[in-house]
């Protein structure tokens, strides 16, 4: 089960790293038009079209991944403990503290997305980066972790 | 579509309230419950383990999102007024404070 579990975190949380990058490099690095490149389609996105989605999805994977921590905390941090992989360990700390922070944001973030004009333009900028860093730290942490102690293991 | 600004002043103050709240509980533990996996019980408060490891993550964010969200819904019923000082600035430079805190506190990890 925890594993069918795993899989779920992950597919949850590579949907979302998807979503959000568009967002951000759209928010940061907005596309000409029409764009004609792989790489300006990749940012010419409308951001606010994402929003519900990465909503849904951030807390979808947060709730997976606090279903799945404390098989964690039991079964693979002393391991991981155990093999003195201390910037692993360090690093998924900090994961579950982010991702704490980044779910307090997620009411800002709504509101500043569905704000018309550019008078917060910036402030959705800045939330969304800070957002999208903490997805990015999070997947990759978990992904590391998973490649240590996970499926089959 | 046009929000309220009441909105935004719930937002705001529940990302910062949260974010700060949440850094201080962890600091000082302060749980507003226990998780301990290996018997699936709870306990009220901050518990030592028992059989097995004691989980506080829950508890610390228990705490702060019962106190953002408290703080949150009183700010909203404020007079705006009151509210002006609370710029949207705030809901991201907070919480990108702490978790450049969090990185400070955890960097004996990376250092060892």
């Amino acid at each position: 089960m925890w594993t069918i579990l795993l899989i779920i975190h992950g597919l949850l949380a590579v949907a979302l790293l998807g979503a959000i990058t568009h967002q951000v490099l759209n928010a940061w690095l907005p596309a000409p038009k029409p764009a004609t490149t792989f790489e300006q389609r990749f940012r010419a996105v409308h951001g606010g079209g994402y929003v519900n989605a990465i909503i849904v999805l951030y807390i979808l994977s947060f709730i997976a991944g606090a279903i799945i921590y404390p098989e964690y905390r039991v079964s693979i941090r002393v391991v991981v403990e155990q093999m003195e992989a201390w910037a692993e360990n360090g690093a998924f700390e900090l994961k579950e503290h982010f991702a704490a922070v980044g779910m307090a944001m997620l009411p800002a973030y709504w509101y500043y997305w569905h704000q018309p004009g550019a008078e917060h333009h910036g402030t959705r900028k800045a939330i969304t980066a800070i957002l999208a860093f903490v997805v990015w730290w999070n997947f990759l942490t978990g992904h590391i972790l998973n490649n240590i102690r996970g499926f089959g293991a | 579509m046009k929000t309220s600004r009441s909105f935004e002043i719930f937002a705001i103050v529940f990302a910062v309230v949260f974010a700060l709240v949440y850094v201080v509980a962890v600091e000082q533990n302060y749980a507003l419950f226990t998780y301990h996996p290996i018997t699936y019980s709870l306990g009220w408060g901050v518990q030592a383990p028992a059989d097995g490891p004691a989980m506080y993550w829950f508890g610390w964010m228990a705490t702060a999102a019962l106190t953002g969200g408290v703080s949150a819904l009183v700010a909203c019923r404020l007079p705006l007024g009151l509210t002006r000082f609370l710029r949207p600035a705030l809901a991201w430079l907070v919480p990108l404070g702490v978790l450049l805190a969090f990185g400070y506190m955890l960097s004996s990890f990376f250092l060892r």
